[in-house]
């Protein structure tokens, strides 16, 4: 290989963290705004829902499986909180109650896929829809405006750091910790490359599948809580085509849709940080509103298509070196 | 035993969803006041056309172990770019109905080119269908958006706006467009070396290479084929609705799969049939239109057609003896 | 006696695949298990393995009633089962193999933990065992089949087996690799593991085990020592019937060369690769696994690229090559892997013999196909291979045993009339029976005017079929044998000693 050749090898296996640092210093470029402490930190901020939400995605991910409807369970989980909120029911009760809403979801999802052997991408299209109506319904297709109390959770601060990104590290951390140092963690993987294997080997299938829509759910409805709590309404659109940019945000961060590859540190939280500072930055260069799905969408394609050329090149190498 | 007993009861796939489709027409004819009425059934046909030769496209992508996801923004990206061709722009080209001829032209076009995209990206840069397809629908539909600043554009000629109400040989001429679909579609797949092909890809595509084809084309060649399929239902969606909308077809994306998947057409590729998939479009449309006429809110209805899709997905197992 | 069997039946549906066996098996003792596909081997082994239970007899285990209800159940109880395909997750680390099931765990402020430290010494020791001496971080990806079968078998050490079930071990190693899983399977015994040891290599078998077992038709029809057995007694026992002429002989008229290859290479696989094939000349390659010679019959087919060197086919240079036109030219090719290369496994017989000759089926713009014409071909060729079946436009071709799988492939490539057919392992973990009408297809094809590349790891079956026998080794040839040349010795240490080139 030459020294150009491996150069290009090394820009397409860090290819999402290139384009991060591309995103940043073009942003920072273009405005003296986008790089300070203040902003970036607004940065992480704003993606602490998204990037909680992707967590969750990844864990399914890893299994070879989808959840289509964790948009979904974040519109059902704003609009009971809401509800429940407003009739006067505490915070401090909504909130476990919401998070059990959200876990419900996933052992629904759970159980159509494991005991009915379902398409994952089917089950989780149906209920996508299905929550979808239920928020609806529920809401009556107003938006609900949450009282002053939950915006304050949302601007409060624990130990200097603000609330959202404290939930955002501790998802984190546990997710990460669960992934790599648990053997729940590594029979996630084993389960990913192959399901049939996994059971032979005597890996509890069944419950692995059980557990990462249940991690899926919850952390849905944590991401919902941490979103409530930075835009203090809920609004028929409210988790609108999230689950799209949660399953984006892992995709981008090395995590693939055929299962057992990726991971959650640095791979998704790059993914989402990515994410997050492109739709962040073309509101501070006050680019055309309209714009920024196009944007977004051509990066995701460009990332996507890169991942591919690489695994292509990375099949080849391990061609050659076993055969000879 | 089980097994037995249900291969029994339900009798072959094909016949199973047909028989459900009847019973529930009668049922709903029995029951629900205003559903067998001359009216009521034209607005059955005219719901069902342009959902059908969507999903008919989606079919061909299936049949090759892909997903078009984007097919919703197909239709809106062609419906503007339709009602562009259409407005006072291209006044200048006389007669009338060669402006229509052009426009459609466009729209065929623009579906066939966003096709060409899914499909090289799939074929050629060995990318995953959902992905691609996901990113090309916020891509189009993004772009369809920006384009029009999200307005509509009204004021199409006269004689496109009619269509749906003008016959050949007393056929409405959109029942007509629907059937000359269905009857190529089937005719491809049924008769022609294309047809042999694409389900081997969608099986295995290894052994499809091996055994000489080209496999590489016939996955482009099913996503164009989706793609002009989406721009031929936003031809009949734009005429119906008079105007070329950048959210036209947004909501029909649960529709067309759950059409494809009712039909009972596989997710993993290499089964499925025209058939099937039009038995599938049949029963979403009635059932979308019963529930409406029986009062029934908009969400709600959303919440019944995805539990119906799940239903439909179990059934297919059991058939299968999957159970 | 450490296990026994009594009278095990077991039935799917109506058909009985098990009908009464009887055996038992002692401490250290290795007993080879042999028979034609469909026999019953897998399905008795499965009992024992845990993935399902008899329907009728008694299994005993050191004087204990032993019934797993499954994979893990029988592991518990001292049974490992190596399948014939791995299981090994290729995305985890060796150590995390080992311990998929059962992790080392430390506690860490009351959350239970993968012990890292504690599984790489234990993972080291296990792959000392069996002779590996690389890191237990490394992931299973990077290895290749000898050491992760190797691995496979430190896995199921991990569980102290008191018994050991090999399905096939062998198919993927090499010569040298598979005598070293010999060695080490001598040592277990020494150990006092008792093995059970199914192959269809029978040379192995004998070299290997204490007893052996034949079963024909879910019965068991003969078990005993080996020294009462050669290869001719087994064969007889498993068919059934006297094996004379097992490589029936041919009419012999070698014409001009119709295949011309010259310094070949492809970067990586193989390297300065030059040879010739005749017209109506069967030509073996020999050599170990990952010698280069599927790489080199990929490249000549087309499916993958090469760097530089020439071929001439009829002598004509050709600069371009893929399946489609090799399939034009009249070159066919049977892949090694027959489920992922060669069958669509959901799809009745006809649409898989038909795929490749399609075209032979199609006229006008639109490539109309005559499906009459099709069925009738497809059943002429199905005919002619012997293929057993129902039904050839509802049969689903995976409802077939694998000998006739692997003859609607074969009649697949002889329906697009081959003037060269390309065979990579053809008759990999096919029965005795399929292998000689196989045999037979080849022969006839040959007369009838065309050449054969033949690829296999059985040398015996080279040496039948061959006019010739090219040894490959690390991606280059070393040697060529003609017919009055064939010695076994010879050949298989010219594929053992690369530097010994002959050519």
């Amino acid at each position: 290989m030459t020294r150009f050749q491996k150069a290009i090898q090394l820009l397409l296996n860090y290819s999402t963290v290139v384009l991060f640092l591309v995103v940043l210093v073009t942003f920072g470029l273009l405005s003296p705004k986008f790089l300070t402490l203040g902003n970036i930190t607004n940065i992480l901020i704003q993606s602490s829902s998204l990037t909680i939400l992707a967590i969750g995605m990844t864990f399914v991910l890893l299994t070879a499986g989808i959840d289509l409807s964790v948009g979904s369970i974040m519109f059902v989980v704003g609009v009971i909180s809401g509800k429940l909120v407003v009739i006067g029911l505490p915070i401090w009760w909504a909130i476990p109650l919401v998070l059990v809403i959200g876990l419900l979801f996933g052992l629904v999802n759970a159980f159509f896929i494991f005991k009915l052997k379902i398409v994952p991408f089917i089950v989780t299209l149906a209920t996508f829809y299905v929550g979808r109506g239920l928020g609806l319904y529920i809401s009556e297709t107003r938006a609900i405006n949450l009282p002053e109390s939950f915006l304050q959770i949302g601007s409060s601060k624990l130990l200097g750091l603000p609330m959202p990104i404290v939930i955002l590290l501790l998802v984190l951390i546990i997710g990460h910790f669960v992934l790599s140092s648990t053997q729940f963690g590594r029979q996630v993987y084993a389960v990913g490359n192959d399901m049939a294997k996994a059971r032979k080997a005597g890996v509890p299938v069944k419950k692995i599948l059980l557990t990462v829509y249940l991690i899926c759910g919850l952390c849905a409805a944590i991401s919902s809580l941490v979103a409530l709590a930075q835009l203090g309404a809920v609004s028929p659109t409210f988790g609108y085509q999230n689950e799209f940019m949660a399953i984006a945000a892992a995709v981008l961060g090395g995590t693939s849709l055929f299962g057992g590859k990726g991971n959650i540190l640095p791979g998704t939280l790059i993914g989402a940080l990515l994410i997050q500072s492109i739709q962040n930055g073309l509101v501070i260069i006050n680019v055309n509103p309209y714009i920024y799905p196009v944007i977004t969408g051509t990066v995701i394609f460009l990332i996507v298509m890169i991942d591919s050329l690489r695994h292509k090149s990375v099949q080849k190498a391990l061609r050659t070196k076993t055969t000879i | 035993m089980i097994e037995s007993t249900a291969n029994k009861l339900l009798g072959k796939s094909e016949n199973t969803t047909v028989y459900v489709c009847v019973l529930y027409y009668f049922i709903m004819a029995i029951f629900v006041p205003g559903f067998f009425t001359i009216h009521n059934s034209w607005n059955l046909l005219f719901n069902l056309l342009p959902l059908l030769i969507v999903a008919i496209g989606q079919t061909y992508v299936m049949l090759g172990a892909g997903i078009d996801l984007s097919v919703t923004s197909i239709v809106a990206m062609t419906s503007i770019i339709g009602g562009y061709c259409l407005s006072d722009i291209t006044a200048f080209i006389e007669p009338v109905w060669l402006r229509i001829v052009f426009s459609l032209g466009a729209m065929l076009l623009t579906g066939a080119l966003i096709g060409l995209i899914n499909g090289v990206s799939v074929a050629k840069l060995g990318m995953p269908a959902f992905m691609v397809t996901l990113t090309t629908m916020m891509l189009f539909s993004g772009t369809a958006i920006w384009l029009t600043r999200s307005q509509n554009s009204y004021m199409l000629p006269e004689s496109f706006v009619n269509m749906p109400y003008t016959s050949l040989w007393f056929i409405p001429l959109p029942l007509l467009i629907g059937l000359v679909v269905v009857g190529i579609a089937y005719f491809l797949l049924n008769n022609t070396l294309y047809g042999e092909w694409l389900p081997s890809v969608g099986m295995n595509s290894k052994t499809a290479a091996i055994s000489g084809v080209k496999v590489q084309s016939t996955t482009i060649w099913s996503y164009i084929i989706c793609g002009c399929c989406a721009a031929v239902a936003s031809i009949l969606y734009t005429a119906r609705l008079e105007t070329g909308s950048p959210v036209m077809g947004q909501h029909i994306l649960l529709d067309v799969i759950g059409s494809v998947v009712i039909g009972g057409t596989s997710l993993f590729g290499g089964v499925g049939k025209i058939q099937w998939t039009v038995i599938g479009a049949v029963f979403i449309i009635m059932l979308d239109n019963s529930l409406n006429l029986m009062g029934m809110s908009y969400f709600l209805i959303m919440i019944i057609k995805g539990l119906v899709i799940l239903l439909a997905a179990m059934m297919n197992l059991l058939k299968e003896g999957k159970y | 006696m450490l296990l026994q069997l009594k009278n095990i039946k077991k039935s799917f549906g109506k058909v009985e695949v098990l009908k009464g066996i009887t055996f038992s098996l002692d401490e250290g003792m290795i007993l080879g298990l042999i028979g034609e596909n469909g026999a019953g081997k897998s399905t008795m082994m499965n009992l024992l393995g845990g993935i399902f239970p008899p329907t009728a007899g008694e299994m005993f285990l050191n004087g204990e009633t032993y019934l797993p209800n499954s994979p893990i159940a029988a592991q518990s109880k001292g049974v490992a089962f190596i399948h014939q395909e791995l299981n090994l997750f290729p995305n985890l680390s060796i150590a995390e193999n080992l311990f998929i099931n059962q992790f080392p765990k430390k506690r860490f402020f009351g959350v239970s933990r993968i012990d890292k430290k504690t599984i790489n010494v234990k993972a080291k020791e296990l792959l000392g065992q069996v002779g590996l001496t690389m890191d237990p971080n490394k992931k299973v990806e990077e290895l290749s089949p000898a050491p992760r079968q190797l691995v496979e078998i430190a896995k199921a050490l991990g569980a102290n087996p008191k018994i050991i079930i090999f399905d096939e071990p062998t198919t993927s190693l090499s010569h040298h690799e598979a005598k070293k899983l010999f060695e080490l399977i001598k040592k277990l015994k020494a150990q006092g593991i008792a093995m059970i040891y199914i192959s269809h290599n029978l040379d192995d078998v004998l070299k290997l085990v204490d007893s052996v077992a034949i079963l024909r038709d879910g019965e068991l029809v003969r078990m005993d020592e080996k020294k009462s057995f050669d290869i001719q007694t087994m064969v007889k026992e498993m068919v059934g019937r006297e094996m004379l002429e097992f490589f029936p002989g041919r009419m012999k008229k070698i014409g001009k060369k119709v295949l011309e290859v010259e310094n070949l290479t492809a970067k990586g696989f193989i390297k300065d690769v030059t040879f010739h094939i005749k017209k109506q000349e069967v030509v073996g390659f020999y050599g170990l696994v990952g010698a280069g010679r599927s790489e080199m019959v990929r490249v000549l087919y087309g499916l993958d690229r090469f760097d530089s060197g020439s071929i001439v086919w009829k002598g004509e240079l050709i600069d371009k090559t893929n399946p489609v036109l090799s399939i034009q030219r009249g070159i066919a090719f049977l892949t090694e892997d027959r489920i992922e290369e060669g069958l669509l496994t959901r799809m009745n017989i006809q649409k898989n013999a038909q795929l490749a000759a399609l075209g032979h089926f199609t006229k006008g713009l639109l490539h109309r196909i005559n499906r009459f014409e099709a069925k009738e071909k497809v059943k002429e060729k199905v005919y002619a291979t012997k293929t057993k079946y129902e039904n050839l436009t509802e049969q689903l071709v995976s409802t077939l045993s694998g000998g006739n799988q692997q003859k609607i492939v074969l009649a697949k490539w002889l329906l697009t009339d081959p003037e060269l057919l390309i065979l990579d392992e053809p008759t990999k973990g096919i029965d005795i029976g399929a292998k000689r009408e196989i045999y037979g297809l080849i022969n006839n094809l040959v007369e009838n005017g065309s050449s054969v590349l033949m690829i296999s790891s059985e040398l015996e079956e080279l040496m039948g079929l061959c006019d010739r026998i090219i040894v490959m080794s690390k991606g280059k040839i070393t040697a060529s044998f003609d017919k009055s040349q064939f010695e076994r010795n010879t050949i298989l240490e010219v594929a053992l000693h690369k530097q010994t080139a002959i050519l």
